[in-house]
């Protein structure tokens, strides 16, 4: 009987104490997990970190005593109502990541244990997801690989249990784990059946930072996003890419105007679209950056729509939930179409209105072209031909106007952006009587050569106006394109190429252009097949592999069977590798001599010296003694002596050997 | 604390599956596939926990990166399962053949941890029931020595048992075990009792007026062949200097008493104090370099001195009236 068989010793080995390495490693464990997410975190949590870092730094190497318990008390109520206070909550992804900072830096002040330096370091395993509430994006993900590896590296240095630990051993122990985990963690990502989420309902958290298309325009607004360099969405095209003059990407459309701010006005219901039956329809898929926003930006003017997103009477796509995470959705335009021949009365009502108070010159400027022109083109032309011909410019520092924007723009200061041209057109033509409205989105792209796709930018973003024709509906015109045709044509960073400078790099150094566009495409890549790995992805890419994968048994099949091979393998290598040399050739033949002489009843002990054995043996009335001596003499010249084992003495020593009689 | 919960028959149906794969060794264990066993520690289960949380959270967010966290440290501790694994798999332990101690000291057990491969090992630790574990590592093909200390807390011969071989190398998830059972006993001396003095009451005397060579006299006697066990003191250090090797000085004279130390003889105390009594005897003779023998109940060791007949003396002492000589050792942690 054994009683203690069962009994595993694990309670008494996680209660040592910590080594002092151990301590200094978790915390810079710590600090390198958390550094990333001193951006996300209010400053005094920040401070925190650093203070419970550093007081347990100099503690560990005597400079200070233990941190005073009632302190410790006292900083726990305190972090848990400062965190109350900064966010009037404790739940959700800032506050929860508040909360868990706080509280972990206060759990190093008291840790002494080898089992709560073991808790830490999961709790900064924990931290590398919290990172990926806030951006999943590839550089984000190369600095959580780093830190998995020091996470990794810490958990190998409290689990050696020495003082003085080797880096080199230390590096080559994690960055092998690390390694050897990946094409499992390929194996697993590619094949666990997903399931489409969420299970639970997510509080939708406020991203602030994001910057994109507003609901609303007014001179100035998207002069700003102008400067922006992000990226708002790219686009996969099935067919050849279209003119960059046609690449009119609508957002929001904008119908009310109280004078100085252009606002949306949503009308759902049914939508009219008449196309031009040459016109063959473009297939695209446009991978859009989050903008917390519900809109989906499509080419001027969609015709098919994607899954959980339905259509304005304005033909502006909306999705059914905000865009917080990057988004990518396959959709179909037509480039040459009539919409809205058919517009109610009293949505043409409101595209006609403007208050009477504000822009006079204007307003009589419209009045007056509606007197001198009876067709609504020709007073379209005219006032695009007063834009062409007259000292306007296009540009991004307009001067700063006053109450009545629009007459201080078309009387006065002539230097204005896309809101400038489009609003004051806009205003034109209902002054002249013609519904007009606005439309916001983005103009252009930039054509990466390396992936063969378009990336637009915030910089690419535009407005222009639409007016409404009997018989011809709404109609696309765009002022800005009469001022300055090379932004239509050439797009924004030729035609502002004085006012913006990446355009210069990436056009005129090939090398570094190439280099840029290489790693956008990877963004690009990465986005398309991590970021929107899901259920219709995987089910789609192993249709493609053509496997036989059809379902989630398939799939579990297919899954255990490859990590067995891969571990198996993995299990092969080490084997070989790690193998015990093999012994050389005259120690098998003095072996099989052993082997011969304990079969004569002569055993060698474990720890016995040859010569002490042969003693042994001589000793005893052993018939063949001479011959023995004269093997272990030869042994003893190959094993010990100069020259290598020659072929000749083996082959003597073999055949003595095979004399030696049993 | 696992066995502790199974009803009894299941208990013992473990504990003989055990023993059968465990067979105690006389020579070297070494540590294959059917002596090793591995299972997660608490903190494995506690990551297993954390892994399914962050699943979850990862189909909730729909966050790809969050998917592969989770896969990465899942796959991780599949890696750490094998490593751990590995990192046992192959060792030679070999027990050397502890010293004698006295009940109430320390036994050292000395380890010899060895293996072949081509591997560093880290992190092995030793472990005797509940106590501080030794950490060793082992270069490749390298071999290195621990030492375990075990409280001697009764007297007898004694196997030890409940020592294991263990690690949790790399991450700590998992916990590598196998379990050290030698065939080799420990032999633990009585305590000896505290202030005893030879006396005639309780030693018989042995009516000898022999006269003989002794190292202790009167009177020079010559120089005869130094036997181990004697006293450096009597050791004639200029016939040594004279290069004609150990001798020991003897003297003529009227030879010492000599003694039976008799169980018979004392009347007080447990049968554990009368063999306290008699171990501090012996010792105190064999201190004296006297004459001594032994009687126990059934056992009779003729008079002598020297080491190897104090360590018969105190072996009889040690395991009489022992009911099961193969007794395993169970102590009581300190």
């Amino acid at each position: 009987m054994n009683p203690a068989s069962l009994n595993l010793p694990i309670k008494s080995i996680s209660q040592e104490v910590a080594t002092r390495s151990s301590i200094f490693a978790v915390c810079f464990c710590f600090l390198f997990s958390i550094a990333p997410h001193f951006r996300n975190l209010p400053i005094w949590v920040s401070l925190l970190v650093l203070l419970a870092l550093g007081w347990r730094s100099l503690e560990n190497i005597g400079k200070l005593g233990p941190f005073p318990k009632w302190l410790l008390v006292l900083l726990v109520l305190i972090g848990g109502i400062g965190v109350f206070a900064e966010y009037w909550t404790i739940v959700g992804r800032d506050a929860g990541l508040a909360l868990l900072t706080v509280m972990t830096s206060l759990k190093f002040l008291e840790s002494r244990r080898h089992r709560d330096m073991l808790i830490l370091v999961f709790l900064c395993y924990f931290l590398i997801a919290t990172h990926f509430l806030f951006s999943q994006s590839l550089i984000i993900a190369s600095l959580m690989f780093a830190t998995l590896i020091v996470i990794t590296m810490t958990l190998v240095i409290l689990n050696q249990r020495e003082e003085n630990i080797l880096f080199r051993d230390l590096l080559n122990t994690g960055i092998r784990l690390v390694l050897l985990s990946i094409p499992l963690m390929l194996i697993l990502f590619i094949l666990v059946p997903r399931v489409p989420g969420p299970l639970w309902g997510l509080t939708s958290e406020q991203r602030g930072g994001i910057t994109g298309l507003s609901d609303q325009m007014s001179p100035g607004k998207i002069s700003n996003l102008i400067l922006s360099n992000e990226v708002a969405f790219r686009v996969d095209f099935k067919g050849s890419i279209p003119a960059q003059s046609k690449l009119y990407w609508r957002g929001p459309v904008m119908a009310r105007y109280n004078g100085y701010r252009w606002s949306q006005e949503l009308r759902k219901g049914m939508r009219r679209l008449s196309v031009n039956a040459s016109d063959s329809s473009i297939e695209y898929t446009v991978t859009l950056e989050p903008n917390g926003e519900p809109w989906l930006l499509a080419l001027d003017i969609p015709s098919k729509l994607t899954r959980h997103s339905v259509m304005t009477e304005d033909y502006q796509i909306i999705n059914k939930k905000k865009i917080n995470d990057l988004l990518r959705y396959t959709i179909e335009s037509r480039l040459d179409y009539q919409i809205g021949l058919n517009e109610s009365r009293d949505y043409l009502a409101l595209t006609l209105e403007y208050p009477d108070i504000l822009n006079p010159e204007t307003v009589a400027l419209g009045k007056s072209l509606a007197a001198r022109f009876e067709r609504s083109e020709d007073i379209v032309n005219e006032v695009l031909k007063m834009f062409r011909e007259e000292e306007f410019f296009y540009t991004l520092k307009p001067p700063v106007l006053g109450k009545n924007v629009v007459d201080e723009f078309l009387f006065g200061s002539r230097r204005g952006f896309c809101e400038h041209y489009a609003g004051s057109f806009a205003l034109l033509m209902r002054a002249a009587g013609i519904p007009a409205r606005i439309v916001t989105g983005y103009q252009g792209g930039e054509y990466n050569r390396v992936g063969n796709y378009l990336i637009v930018r915030q910089s690419d973003a535009h407005a222009w106006t639409e007016v409404w024709i009997e018989n011809q509906g709404w109609l696309r015109v765009d002022p800005t394109a009469a001022v300055s045709p090379d932004r239509i044509e050439q797009g924004i960073d030729s035609a502002l190429s004085d006012e913006i400078s990446g355009f210069r790099i990436r056009n005129q150094n090939p090398i570094f252009g190439n280099l840029l566009y290489s790693w956008d495409n990877l963004q690009h890549g990465w986005n398309d097949w991590v970021l929107n790995y899901d259920q219709r992805k995987q089910m789609n890419f192993l249709s493609q592999l053509e496997l036989g994968i059809e379902n989630w048994s398939d799939m579990v099949f297919a899954m255990v069977f490859l990590l067995l091979s891969v571990t198996g393998l993995y299990w092969f290598i080490a084997w070989y590798r790690e193998r015990p040399p093999k012994p050389a050739a005259y120690e098998i033949l003095f072996n099989r001599l052993l082997k011969k002489l304990s079969r004569r009843g002569f055993h060698k002990g474990p720890a016995e010296d040859t010569r002490h054995f042969l003693l042994r043996i001589t000793q005893r009335d052993f018939p063949q003694r001479e011959l023995l001596a004269k093997i272990v003499e030869l042994y003893n010249r190959i094993k010990y002596g100069r020259q290598a084992s020659s072929q000749s003495a083996l082959r003597d020593m073999r055949s003595m050997i095979d004399s030696i009689r049993t | 604390m696992l066995s502790a919960a199974l009803p009894r028959p299941i208990r013992r149906y473990f504990d003989n599956w055990f023993d059968a794969r465990n067979p105690p060794s006389r020579d070297a264990i070494v540590l294959h596939n059917r002596r090793l066993y591995i299972l997660p520690t608490r903190f494995g289960y506690l990551f297993a926990m954390m892994l399914l949380l962050l699943f979850f959270a990862a189909i909730n967010y729909q966050n790809s990166m969050a998917f592969i966290l989770t896969f990465m440290l899942t796959s991780l501790g599949i890696i750490s399962l094998w490593h751990t694994h590995k990192n046992l798999l192959g060792i030679t332990v070999r027990l050397q053949i502890p010293r004698p101690v006295f009940s109430g000291e320390t036994c050292e057990l000395k380890f010899e941890v060895s293996h072949a491969n081509q591997s560093r090992r880290f992190a092995i630790g030793i472990q005797y029931a509940g106590e501080a574990p030794v950490y060793l590592r082992l270069e490749p093909a390298g071999s290195t020595v621990a030492k375990l200390k075990i409280p001697a807390a009764r007297r007898g011969q004694f196997k030890p048992a409940g020592i294991t071989v263990f690690t949790r190398y790399p991450t700590g998830l998992f916990h590598a075990w196998g379990w050290l059972k030698f065939d080799l006993p420990i032999l633990i001396y009585p305590r000896p009792a505290a202030r005893v003095k030879l006396q005639h009451s309780m030693v018989e005397q042995y009516d000898g007026q022999v006269s003989t060579s002794t190292i202790e006299g009167d009177d020079f006697a010559g120089l005869r062949e130094h036997r181990e066990g004697e006293s450096l003191r009597h050791i004639s250090w200029k016939a040594y200097a004279q290069g004609r090797g150990l001798l020991t000085k003897t003297f003529q004279g009227q030879a010492r008493p000599t003694f039976w130390i008799d169980w018979e003889q004392l009347n007080e105390g447990s049968l554990e104090d009368k063999l306290s009594f008699m171990t501090a005897l012996v010792l105190a003779a064999e201190n004296q370099e006297q004459k001594y023998g032994l009687r126990l109940p059934g056992t009779a060791i003729e008079q002598d001195f020297g080491n190897a007949h104090k360590h018969i003396c105190l072996q009889a002492l040690a395991t009489f009236r022992q009911t099961d000589l193969n007794q395993e050792l169970e102590l009581e942690p300190c």
